[in-house]
């Protein structure tokens, strides 16, 4: 009888060990009570942060303090606690760079301890800012363009070359600029003929947007004038030249279509198309 | 093999048995208990995510990293930061700051003096900003306010300057004033600084080289207006009713064009000319262009002074040019 409870007994033991072992059982039950009571903790403790965090934010004392530190016109070195006095250095040189990349349209970032440099160039037209384009110079050995993602079709080694890259990168980035937001802005003015011109017919274009051929009617006699717009200088938003082709010749000698000319020239084509219907020259 | 029989420490064994099934049941209760608990808590710290966010997309000020710890410390929300662990760490990102800013105003080739940025107005997915930046370029001292909105639909962003007024605290005013109003109008900000500095450049080399030459020909040279004006004044000193002036302009064209615009001017007294019949008098004003084109401006303009300050030798070809107009 004896051999029979301890045997029950043993039995009964060794099952109970096996359910301890296995997933579910006491054993993994209580490693993951830890587990979950750590994860608690730890979620407990960011909770807190983040309430602390908030009600610092949302302090008005202090943010009343920092703007009258921020715009008073004499620093009080003694008065204020040092801590203080970086944050609003802090914060002011913050909104200077915030300045630097709204004026020059390019925001630059050191990389690689100082050997490279990561630059943005904003794009702009008519004062919307459009698409950035990102480039890497490397400064070490030498000045050198690394990678990029600016458009083929804008010659960068030239430009480099031109406006002396290796003494004055400043110089070069200015130029990229003005070509890429040149570009940006040809492409836009296409974009807004198309829109605002549904009489007007977009006959060609390239992909820099440096030809553009246009169909638009004419009040008189409804003829059909084809306009080619060149614009040689990648640099410029306005055409270099400007050619006007129709079966009557006669009609494109007259004043008003030899200033309309002029206006081509030197007007963004989008609004010189909108004054040409405004003065009933064209459709 | 000794095989426990006894019965009190069955008994024994027996409890632990029972204890140990009643913890697995106990464990299980405070597993569902935790997890609960825990989902619980992270719904709160998303919503109090969410909150910190909204508060910071609206501030002017965005906290993170040592200025958010600093922000503890001195809200006095924090007891276990060290303030001086925090300071050190903050003074590195403020270093690292002022490089960057170094190497921002070297790239854009403008010092920023100040810059401040204010919320006009701020609705669900909009926000109205208004930036006065005061800066400096060379000589040049201007101040500019613009405003700039931002709208969030979903997805899509749009980001626009709306209004613009240029204040230049500066002479050369008069040259840019059409280009200014224009630029205002047409709302580019890029065009208006990258014109402002290749002028600003344009004004320092005229500025350098009315200095060369006065410090080269001081008895000749004179500048009226003083080494940043537009006009120098040539004299030989033993001529005093003939001067000749340079006007040197800089000219700003429809897309930000910059250019240099110099002209002769001569001034010869009623007697001289009755004595000399001036053929080369008239034509020095044109003469002086086909230079200009030739030589470029400083060249141009050093010829001319050699001629007045009647010096032989260096520059013989210079003055046949002039004579023979």
């Amino acid at each position: 009888m004896e051999n029979v409870s301890t045997n029950g007994v043993l039995t009964h033991l060794s099952q109970l060990e096996v359910r301890a072992r296995s997933p579910g059982g006491p054993e993994t039950q209580r490693s993951r009570v830890k587990e979950l009571r750590a994860e608690a903790e730890e979620l407990r403790g960011l909770r807190e942060q983040l309430k602390a965090e908030i009600r610092a934010l949302k302090d008005p004392c202090f943010r009343q303090h920092l703007q009258e530190l921020r715009s008073s016109a004499d620093p009080r070195p003694s008065e204020d606690p040092p801590l203080l006095q970086m944050m609003c250095r802090q914060l002011d040189l913050k909104d200077l760079l915030h300045g630097h990349h709204l004026i020059g349209g390019l925001d630059a970032v050191q990389t690689r301890q100082g050997r490279a440099v990561c630059v943005s160039l904003q794009t702009t037209y008519e004062g919307v800012f459009l698409e950035t384009f990102n480039l890497e110079l490397e400064l070490k050995p030498r000045v050198r363009i690394g990678r990029h993602n600016i458009p083929p079709f804008v010659p960068l080694q030239s430009l480099a070359e031109q406006s002396r890259l290796q003494t004055d990168p400043g110089a070069f980035l200015s130029t990229l600029s003005q070509h890429l937001n040149a570009f940006v802005g040809r492409r836009r003015q296409l974009q807004l003929v198309k829109e605002q011109h549904a009489s007007v017919e977009v006959m060609e274009s390239n992909l820099p947007c440096s030809i553009l051929v246009l169909l638009f009617t004419a009040q008189t006699e409804k003829a059909a004038v084809l306009c080619t717009l060149e614009y040689s200088d990648h640099g410029s938003r306005l055409p270099g030249r400007v050619v006007l082709d129709c079966e009557d010749k006669q009609l494109l000698k007259s004043p008003e279509w030899r200033s309309c000319c002029a206006t081509l020239m030197k007007t963004p084509v989008h609004r010189a198309l909108a004054r040409m219907k405004k003065s009933s020259l064209i459709l | 093999m000794k095989i426990i029989s006894d019965n009190g420490r069955f008994d024994t064994f027996r409890t632990l048995l029972q204890m140990l099934e009643k913890m697995g049941a106990e464990n299980a209760d405070e597993v569902k208990m935790l997890e609960g608990h825990i989902e619980h808590l992270k719904a709160e710290i998303t919503s109090l995510q969410h909150q910190k966010e909204e508060i910071d997309r609206d501030a002017m000020f965005h906290f993170k990293g040592p200025m958010l710890d600093a922000l503890l410390i001195v809200c006095r929300q924090t007891r276990d930061k060290d303030e001086e662990v925090v300071m050190s760490k903050l003074k590195e990102e403020v270093e690292e700051l002022e490089k960057d800013l170094r190497l921002q105003t070297e790239m854009n080739g403008i010092i920023v003096e100040n810059c401040k940025i204010k919320t006009l107005f701020r609705s669900e997915g909009k926000w109205i900003r208004q930036v006065c930046v005061s800066l400096q370029c060379s000589h040049m001292v201007f101040q500019v306010d613009f405003q700039v909105s931002e709208t969030k639909e979903g997805p899509t962003s749009e980001k626009k300057v709306i209004g613009l007024n240029v204040v230049l605290d500066s002479d050369d005013l008069q040259n840019c004033s059409g280009f200014l109003s224009r630029v205002e109008e047409s709302l580019d900000l890029l065009l208006l600084f990258r014109t402002l500095r290749n002028f600003s450049d344009r004004c320092d080399e005229r500025s350098r080289t009315f200095q060369h030459l006065q410090e080269k020909f001081p008895s000749v040279v004179s500048l009226p207006g003083g080494c940043r004006s537009e006009v120098m004044s040539l004299r030989h000193p033993e001529l005093p009713g003939c001067v000749v002036f340079i006007h040197w302009a800089v000219d700003i064209f429809t897309e930000g064009t910059v250019a240099p615009k110099i002209n002769l001017l001569t001034k010869i007294s009623e007697k001289a000319l009755e004595l000399f019949p001036s053929q080369p008098v008239d034509g020095a004003a044109e003469a002086f262009q086909s230079l200009l084109r030739i030589l470029g401006p400083e060249a141009a303009v050093e010829c001319v002074l050699r001629s007045v300050s009647l010096s032989q030798g260096d520059n013989v070809w210079g003055e046949k040019q002039l004579k023979q107009s």
